[in-house]
């Protein structure tokens, strides 16, 4: 048994980690939950002994079967743990990549294990070592054995790791985030080799991730971190049925799900409509609306609201439900306006760098793709990573010109939000510049959109407000800022020349789960308010499925299906669909 | 220095600052005025020691080595300013255009900044100056040349690295014009990591225009030069030893302080981002 | 293979370019070498014939044709300057041929010198905690980089010939005559040159090793179980070591331009010493030969090195 008993850990003056108490008995598989900072790593880091010497351990100790490994206000007593990492603990880290020695053999690594705790030598470490690949899923194993990690695809080095980890069947093994890196089927295959693993040798299990849907699927029980405490722990259904804490209902609410996308669009939609109505579930697709175009008047008014002003006049004209029809055709929702048209695209890249001595060859890395963006809607695009989607967006945006087939589009310059906001803000210049550029830059390109710079600055304050930003941050420079407000600034920018149509390419990824919801909000919101049209990439099936009204899954530089959002979680045709969808 | 700004003083940049600052305003001041003729000798004060009346001592024509270490301090101050400015300048000019643009114009520059680079830059000075013959100008053109790959290669690394940045992505789609892009978006991100190249540039420059003059075919006389000094002391090391100390930790000491000050910016830098 | 044809292409085609690049800068920008030969005051038909003997009249690419072909022959040219006797001038290869082993040993004593300290200072640098050793560490590489190499030579000089009379400075040995005493006397110079780019060496070394300390795979061999000091030799070095390589590379080419000066500071009769002569007499052919060959030997090693690497690092020799 393994206990963790009132453990603080701090470094220099900050405690990442405050008064943590927790037990793990053989064969259980514990989940331990939180976003990033919030003390979860530090946590598994000490209790396997590898946590940095700057670490100071202030209060509590690590038990494993009684045997003190770590206690409050002494040093690490590296040689005894050294009998126990490896042997009866091992861990799982996140990189398989990295976590791998690039010049070594990954046999010979795995050996290492052997080599360190056992008195195999020779021919029988390398038996236990084909061994325990072939028990991990590996196949042609002797390969594998004399393969470097580089020669090795992502899920096949985290397999090496695992077996690495359980080949000399320790007590306990610590996973840390050992999917987040790898694709969505291969995560599943991951996930699935770990609970067999831990049914097969019976060991506890430590299971550290930011993903509460995959905790679920694995643990038994789950503990949930906050800033360096556990807030809630408990048997894992009973914390999805009745999460006790506050935080972690916000940590399940914001796992983008089904139930979260009705209320959102309701909330953003459903002014006129009784809180709570049964008709709220109902609307998602714009299809619905139509049955619900006879609700009346209070529909007439939130359709004018979305349209804007110009469209005051007209609608004065019309009266009665014939008027909303026809305000349905106009804004797009159901009259099939494309504000983009895509036939028969493919896209290529060049390989290699251009030099004068190797010939550059041309990649299709998206082919046949034929679909249209409405105006006013949100097009989710799905596929793993190198499935062409970022290509067929750059396609789009006309960065890349290696194309073939049509792009039609009738904005004057589509806008991007990007995946890292820490890139996407030029760090030299102020907020207040960044949002005022875009107008600059199209003012120096058609003269008819020349403003004075009192109204610029008001332009890009106006703007500042919108996307939820207080006028103290107009000065301020991207540095100052968090992940999530550069997000907004982001999305600011790009939306100041109100470009009518987004290309938002994994614009919630790189951020923690409770501000990825925000972030998603906002852009519902401003989506509304702007009548915006977004084409929406994302591998992650949950977060397309809140925010998009159509979705297209592509793999391999084909798109495969296309269709309502709610048709294709219901009725995916596909077998990769289903496999993507699987995780969820 | 903003007050404001992200980055901090720190105690290189102190040192750095301190030792450069003495060591330049000696050299511009020995350019217009120094305590003692240069080229007065007298027989009489041969090979003094250092003293409070000549606090470096005196050469072998009892000259006042203090007085001539500052004029060939301010013959190495112009040089090295001049080397850098023009060298600078076109490695910043040529590897914005060459690193943003890339091409067959790239492809070029490349090849050849590739080929300079791998070279000791000394081997390079040799072939120009010896097409040339020595001299002052011949000395700053050489030198200039050389040293301009050195500066195209930090310069277009920063603007390939960024050229591909969300950021400067994005203001191409805002339909930015290029050269707003190159020289209002990317050029003051890159200015952190090229102020290190400069002052290094200083100290090479320092480090080659001395070599030169002490293999002697450098600066030619009357031009007074640091690396001349030592070359003649180097033959009096037995009975004046301070002869040869004052010129070389001379260069010692304004080399030193270019690398702190390098390192303090270096730092700084490191602790912004 | 296939890398080591490429390799072996890309360096005959700088080897070309090279070549062409020196023919261009000695023997068509600096013009006519004539009167530089003669003097002003020579009869026209003297200097008409002198060309004729020379092949100053052919046109360029006809000239560096009969040029290379001549090199490659071993028949280097001859010196403007240097005569063998009355009527004839020495010829380049032999006026190089006994300096250059004197060259050839400053740098591999000097490399020998550098390897043999600069890794186990990086190595015992990077180990240790104590602050003490990595301040005057960092302080002594600092300084020495500061250091120009010729005052450098000279306060070698100063401090081990003319304090601690190590050695006799100016009483230089020939190698012909008695090659321990010349490789003693070697040892200052060849040091004078080392102490930067042990410095250097070492640092490198250091922050390479302190970089890959901080990588996933250290973490990873330490859940395992290893010590530290297994983690260090078994793990870290051999990663931390490859950019070493590249970096050796470039000493190398260092070290060659470095014994240029050095040379003249303690007056060994290398090709250095020989090169600075020529140019400040504007000796052109000595000149060309010299700095080719120079370039021809950086060349070369960069193309050792860029092979060695290939060799050592899994991660490039695929495809």
């Amino acid at each position: 048994m393994i206990r963790i008993e009132d453990l603080s850990v701090a470094f220099e003056d900050t405690e990442a980690v405050k008064h943590v108490s927790l037990e793990l008995i053989d064969g259980e598989v514990l989940g331990v939950v939180g976003e990033s900072g919030s003390g979860k790593s530090v946590t598994a880091l000490t209790l396997m002994g590898l946590v940095a010497d700057s670490a100071q351990i202030t209060s509590g100790r690590v038990l494993f079967d009684d045997v003190v490994l770590r206690e409050a206000g002494k040093p690490c007593d590296k040689a005894l743990y050294r009998k126990y990492q490896g042997a009866r603990m091992s861990m799982v880290f996140q990189e398989p990549m990295t976590s791998l020695n690039p010049t070594q053999r990954v046999g010979k690594q795995v050996e290492e294990m052997l080599r360190l705790h056992t008195d195999l030598r020779g021919e029988e470490m390398k038996r236990k070592v084909l061994e325990a690949f072939r028990s991990v899923g590996l196949r042609e194993v002797e390969k594998v054995y004399s393969c470097y990690p580089h020669q090795l695809s992502g899920g096949m080095r985290q397999r090496v790791m695992i077996a690495m980890a359980v080949i000399l069947h320790p007590r306990l093994i610590v996973a840390d985030e050992p999917t987040t890196a790898l694709d969505v089927t291969i995560q599943n295959q991951i996930i699935g080799l770990l609970r067999e693993i831990n049914q097969k040798q019976n060991n506890a299990m430590l299971f550290i991730t930011h993903d509460l849907n995959l905790a679920r699927r694995l643990c038994n029980r789950i503990a949930v971190m906050k800033d360096g405490e556990v807030v809630e722990l408990g048997e894992t259904e009973d914390i999805f049925q009745n999460p006790g804490e506050a935080y972690t209902k916000r940590l399940i609410e914001a796992v983008p799900s089904r139930m979260k996308r009705r209320r959102n669009i309701a909330a953003v939609r459903g002014m006129g409509e009784p809180a709570g109505s049964g008709l709220a579930g109902k609307l998602p697709t714009g299809r619905e609306s139509e049955a619900e175009a006879g609700a009346g008047q209070e529909r007439c008014a939130e359709l004018e609201r979305c349209t804007g002003q110009e469209r005051c006049a007209e609608l004065e004209r019309c009266t009665g439900q014939e008027r909303c029809a026809e305000l349905e055709r106009c804004t797009g929702q159901d009259g099939r306006n494309p504000i983009l048209q895509v036939r028969n695209l493919s896209v290529y890249y060049r390989d290699g760098n251009n030099s004068l001595f190797s010939r550059r060859e041309k990649q299709c890395v998206v082919s046949g793709a034929d679909f249209e963006l409405y105006s006013g809607e949100s097009l989710g695009l799905v596929g793993e990573s190198g499935c062409g989607k970022t290509s067929l967006s750059k396609a789009i945006l006309g960065i890349n010109k290696e194309v073939e087939g049509e792009i039609t589009h009738t904005t004057l310059r589509p806008q991007m939000i990007f995946q890292d906001p820490y890139s996407s803000l030029n760090p030299s210049k102020t907020i207040g510049w960044l949002l005022m550029e875009p107008l600059r830059a199209r003012a120096a390109l058609d003269k008819a959109y020349a403003m004075t710079r009192e109204d610029m600055e008001a332009a890009a304050y106006d703007m500042l407000h919108k996307v939820g930003m207080e006028d103290k941050y107009f000065h301020r420079k991207p540095s100052q800022l968090s992940g999530g407000q550069r997000q907004r600034v982001s999305i600011g920018q790009a939306l100041i020349t109100r470009p009518g149509m987004i290309v938002a390419d994994e614009p919630v990824s790189a951020l923690d789960v409770t501000i990825q919801a925000q972030i998603m909000e906002l852009m519902q919101k401003l989506q509304q308010e702007m009548h915006l049209s977004y084409l929406f990439i994302s591998h992650d099936i949950n977060v397309v499925y809140q925010m998009c009204d159509r979705i297209m899954v592509m793999k391999e530089g084909r798109i495969i299906e296309c269709g309502e959002t709610e048709a294709i979680f219901h009725n995916p045709r596909e077998k990769y669909t289903k496999l993507l969808l699987g995780n969820s | 220095m903003k007050k404001s700004g992200t980055g901090k003083w720190n105690k290189y940049l102190t040192a750095g600052l301190l030792m450069t600052g003495l060591a330049l305003l000696l050299g511009i001041v020995g350019i217009f005025w120094t305590p003692y003729s240069t080229t007065a000798m007298s027989a009489a004060e041969k090979f003094d020691a250092p003293s409070l009346l000549h606090i470096f001592g005196t050469d072998n024509f009892g000259r006042d080595i203090f007085s001539r270490v500052m004029e060939g301090m301010g013959t190495t101050v112009v040089i090295s300013t001049l080397v850098v400015l023009f060298s600078g300048s076109a490695g910043i000019l040529l590897g914005a255009l060459t690193g943003y643009f890339g091409g067959v114009l790239d492809e070029i520059v490349m090849r050849v900044t590739d080929a300079v680079n791998g070279f000791p830059s000394i081997l390079l000075t040799l072939v120009i100056i010896s097409i040339l013959s020595s001299g002052r100008q011949n000395v700053i053109l050489s030198l200039g040349i050389v040293f301009v790959p050195s500066y195209v290669r930090i310069v277009r690394s920063e603007f390939i690295r960024l050229r591909d940045a969300d950021y400067i992505r994005r203001a191409r789609l805002m339909g930015v014009g290029r050269m707003r892009i190159l020289f209002v978006h990317i050029l003051p991100n890159i200015f952190s990591v090229f102020w290190v190249s400069v002052m290094i540039g200083f100290n090479n420059a320092i480090l080659a225009e001395s070599g030169m003059s002490y293999l002697g075919i450098g600066v030619q006389p009357p031009d007074a030069s640091l690396g001349k000094m030592l070359s003649d002391a180097q033959g009096y090391l037995r009975t004046a030893p301070w002869y040869a100390l004052a010129p070389g930790l001379s260069i010692v000491w304004v080399v030193l302080g270019f690398a702190l000050f390098s390192e303090g910016i270096r730092r700084r830098n490191e602790r912004v981002s | 293979m296939k890398y080591f044809m490429k390799k072996l292409i890309t360096l005959i085609m700088t080897l070309f370019l090279v070549s062409v690049a020196a023919f261009l800068a000695f023997q068509i920008i600096p013009g006519d070498v004539v009167t530089s030969i003669l003097g002003t005051e020579a009869t026209p038909e003297r200097e008409e014939q002198l060309r004729e003997e020379l092949g100053l009249n052919k046109p360029p690419v006809e000239r560096y044709l009969n040029w290379v072909t001549d090199v490659l022959q071993g028949d280097l040219g001859e010196s403007y300057r240097f005569s063998r006797n009355m009527n004839e001038m020495m010829p380049v290869a032999e006026l190089i041929g006994d300096k250059l082993p004197v060259t050839l040993w400053l740098a591999a004593v000097s490399l020998a010198l550098i390897i043999v300290i600069a890794i186990p200072l990086g190595v015992l640098w990077a180990r240790s905690s104590s602050h003490f050793l990595d301040a005057v560490l960092g302080v002594v590489t600092q300084a020495s980089m500061a250091v120009p190499s010729f005052f450098l030579g000279i306060l070698v000089t100063y401090l081990f010939g003319i304090l601690l009379k190590f050695f006799a400075p100016g009483s230089y040995v020939s190698y012909q005559e008695d090659f321990a005493g010349f490789l003693k006397y070697l040892l200052f110079p060849a040091l004078s040159i080392a102490i930067p780019k042990i410095a250097m060496t070492a640092r490198f070394l250091r922050n390479s090793m302190l970089t890959e300390m901080q990588a996933d795979y250290v973490r990873t061999a330490y859940s395992k179980g290893c010590t530290r000091q297994r983690v260090m030799y078994g793990h870290v070095l051999r990663n931390a070591m490859m950019p070493v390589v590249t970096f050796l590379g470039m000493i190398i080419a260092e070290i060659v331009a470095g014994s240029i000066v050095i040379e003249q500071v303690f007056g060994l009769p290398g090709i250095g010493r020989l090169l600075i002569s020529s140019i400040s007499t504007r000796d052109f052919p000595v000149v060309e030969i010299l700095i080719l060959y120079i370039t021809f030997v950086v060349i070369f090693v960069y193309f050792l090195v860029d092979i060695l690497y290939r060799v050592i690092d899994p991660r490039i020799s695929e495809k």
